[in-house]
This record gives C-alpha cells, structure tokens and sequence, in this order.
C-alpha cells in the first residue's frame, strides 16, 4: 500500500528484447536428463545453431524435451516431444490456440501436458505471456 | 493611485489570512477532503485520510468507506478486516455484510456458509439469496433442482444462471480415455474427437506415412531403414495417444476456465447484485 501512495511511478519505456542463450551445461540428475541433454546439445550445436530461430514456440521444441525429462521420465518426455513435434508439424497451427510469449511465439509449457490435470494452467489464446 | 488602490485592499487580506488561526487538521477538515477524494473516486488517499480520523470520530459511515474503498482497490481482505469493526446495530451493517460476501466470492471463490441476518430489508435479502446461490456454483458438491437454484433471480438474470447451472450440472468435457482410445484405434482422431481437427490429420499422415515407409522398406528387404521407420512410426503412434489424453485434458481445464471467467465477467456486470452505493449527490 505505502508503496502505491503519493510517489512518483518509475516507469520503463525501452522495449525489453528478449535474448535466450544456449546453455550447454550438463546439470542432469539421472541417466535419462543426460541422455536428453546431450542429444539436445548435439542438436543444438549441429543444426539449430546454424539454422536459426525456426521453431514458432516457446519453450521451442528441444527446449521443451529437456523440461519435460525434468518434469517427467525420459520415456514420458519422448511421448511429449513427438506430440509437441507433430503439433509444429502441423501447417494449419490455428493461432487463435495457443497464447502468446511477448516476443509473439505460441506458449506451450510442458506442465500442461504432463497429465496431472492439477498442473494445467489454462490460458486463453489472447493472453500474453510476459516471460519467455 | 492606481497602484496604491489594490495594495490598500490586499494589505488587510494577507493579514487577515495571517491572523485567523484556520484549523486545517481537525478531524472535520479531514472528513471533508477524504470525502471529495472519495467522490473524486482517489480511494487510495481517501481511505489514508479517512484512517486518520477513524479512531477519534467512530463514525461507522467511515468506516463503510473504508470498507468499500478497499474493496473497489481490490485490497478484498483488508476491506473485510474493517467489517469486522462495524457495529452490527449500524445501518450500515447490512451493506457492510453483503460487500463482505462478494469480498469473500472474489478473493476465495468456494461455498460460503453464511446465513441472512435480521436487519436485511427485502432488497438485501434478495442479494444475500442470488450471492448465496453463486457461491454453491463455486463448491465441488452442487446437489440442488433448477427451481430452487434460479428462483431468487429476477427474470433476465435467470436466463444467464441457467446456462451456469448447466455447465455445472453438465460440463461439456471431452472423456480424456475415450480420446485416448479413438487415437489407438485410427491416429489423430482423438485429437479430432477433441476438436483439434488440424493436429489430428496431421497426426494421421505423420504415423500411416511412416507406417507405409516401413512396410515398404521391409518388403523390399531394407531391414536398418524398415526399423528405424518402425521405431519412428511407434514414436509418433505413442506420441499421438498420448497427446490425445493431454488435449482432452486441456479442453477440460478450458471448459473450467471459460465457467470461471464467464461468472465473473456476469457477476462484475450485475455489481454483484449489491446496489450502486451514491455518498457523493
């Protein structure tokens, strides 16, 4: 409350840019994140690296196999990745589906799909995400 | 002259307003500028005012401010801490009551276990019944006939409560093992069967293109490239089976959403049947 009265709002009016960087680090913690990490890493350095920002959502399809061994198992993580990859495959990807992160990419997080109905966060296609 | 005429009028003014000992902060003065704050709708600095004086004045038409000034802020739970000061003899206490129920339904929506109390006049007693109502949409037992649940609301409102009453008696979910099943069956048509029309087809050209690449492979004795189609058309089967279940999931949590969201927005338009409180005309 003190906070909101009689003072001056510290606004910022730069536009935030949103840069993620690549982080190759292994912080596994069992033989199942490792596995999945290092095929993301080889992925990332070999293919994703060098063709660029093509994945239209966050967390992008590789980002969202390694949350999804973080949340789930790798075998459960694997289900999810080619369901999430079947989803990007798909060339009528209504936009009026998936909410958005700021920078405009579909959001898509791992928990919704982890089928622990308490977990979903529904967010209706309209709604922006403020973090990516 | 000219110049000596105002100076002779501004001298005795500026002293005058020197002079007389003009008590800005008595508590009345507070009053009054917390009030026009309030009208100007500033209640932020109002309620700042007007705790100043709360304690001296206990006047509980104060203390209403307060109350509703917070609950206009959305600060809901200090608006109902100051209920709990108002005098349940006050007039203001049936008001003070009602504001504490849709308080109570904004910031923990769930069944609310209260009971009407002897000072509502009929006007009251009809909010208390529509907001009591409400609040058993938000509890997970829901054991009550259409009558009963729509006859304290008016004749437009009943026709909104009613499709609330039948979403919660009958939500339109998607059985998520039903979705699963139809996956398993032909590809893609639990996402279909969920509405995913898009997802689904692409589903089922992704398997039965892999499926046909490794039939085709075998046939023709390429045994590495029939499995490693194999294996990838399992992937994606598995894969589409599961997401079925997960997308019948999600369109249920959607169907809750849209309840929440569509209650609230009918609620916020009805003000939460409480009347239009007027301290300003």
């Amino acid at each position: 409350m003190e906070n909101l009265k009689w003072r001056k709002a510290d606004f910022s009016y730069e536009k935030q840019i949103h840069i993620s960087k690549r982080d190759y680090s292994f912080d596994s913690e069992n033989a199942g994140e490792f596995l999945t990490k290092s095929l993301t890493n080889v992925y990332w350095f070999l293919i994703s690296d060098v063709d660029g920002d093509n994945c239209p959502f966050r967390p992008t399809c590789s980002a969202f196999l390694l949350q999804s061994a973080k949340e789930t198992n790798v075998f459960q993580a694997s289900l999810m990745f080619f369901d999430r990859f079947t989803r990007d495959m798909n060339i009528a990807k209504e936009h009026e589906h998936y909410p958005r992160v700021s920078a405009g990419y579909f959001y898509d997080p791992p928990q919704n799909y982890t089928l622990n109905q308490g977990r979903i966060k529904y967010l209706p296609p309209a709604f922006i995400v403020d973090d990516e | 002259m000219r110049k000596i005429v105002p100076i002779f009028f501004l001298i005795p003014l500026f002293a005058l307003s020197q002079s007389t000992s003009f008590e800005f902060h008595s508590p009345e003065n507070i009053k009054k500028f917390a009030d026009n704050l309030f009208c100007e709708g500033d209640y932020l600095r109002a309620i700042e005012q007007f705790e100043l004086i709360n304690e001296k004045l206990d006047d509980d038409t104060v203390k209403f401010k307060i109350m509703l000034g917070y609950s206009e802020l959305g600060f809901f739970s200090e608006s109902n801490e100051i209920f709990k000061g108002i005098n349940d003899k006050s007039i203001f206490y049936p008001d003070a009551y009602l504001l504490s129920f849709k308080n109570q339904l904004i910031s923990e929506p769930g069944l609310i276990s209260a009971s009407s109390i002897n000072s509502f006049n009929s006007l009251q007693l009809k909010s208390f019944n529509k907001l009591n109502a409400i609040s058993m949409l938000y509890g997970d037992e829901f054991n009550i006939s259409r009558e009963n649940f729509i006859s304290p609301f008016d004749g437009d409102e009943q026709n909104s409560i009613s499709t609330f009453y039948n979403y919660k008696v009958e939500p339109p979910y998607k059985s998520p093992a039903l979705a699963g099943t139809l996956s398993a069956i032909i590809p893609g048509s639990g996402k279909i069967y969920v509405g995913e029309w898009g997802d689904g087809i692409t589903s089922l050209l992704a398997t039965g293109l892999l499926a046909f690449l490794a039939y085709d492979n075998f046939r023709a004795d390429h045994t590495t490239r029939a499995w490693i189609f194999t294996g990838l058309g399992a992937f994606f089967y598995a894969g589409n089976i599961y997401g079925s279940i997960a997308s019948a999931q999600i369109f249920n949590a959607r169907i809750d959403f849209e309840f929440n969201n569509g209650l609230k927005l009918f609620l916020k338009e009805q003000n939460y049947f409480l009347p239009e409180y007027d301290f300003c005309n």
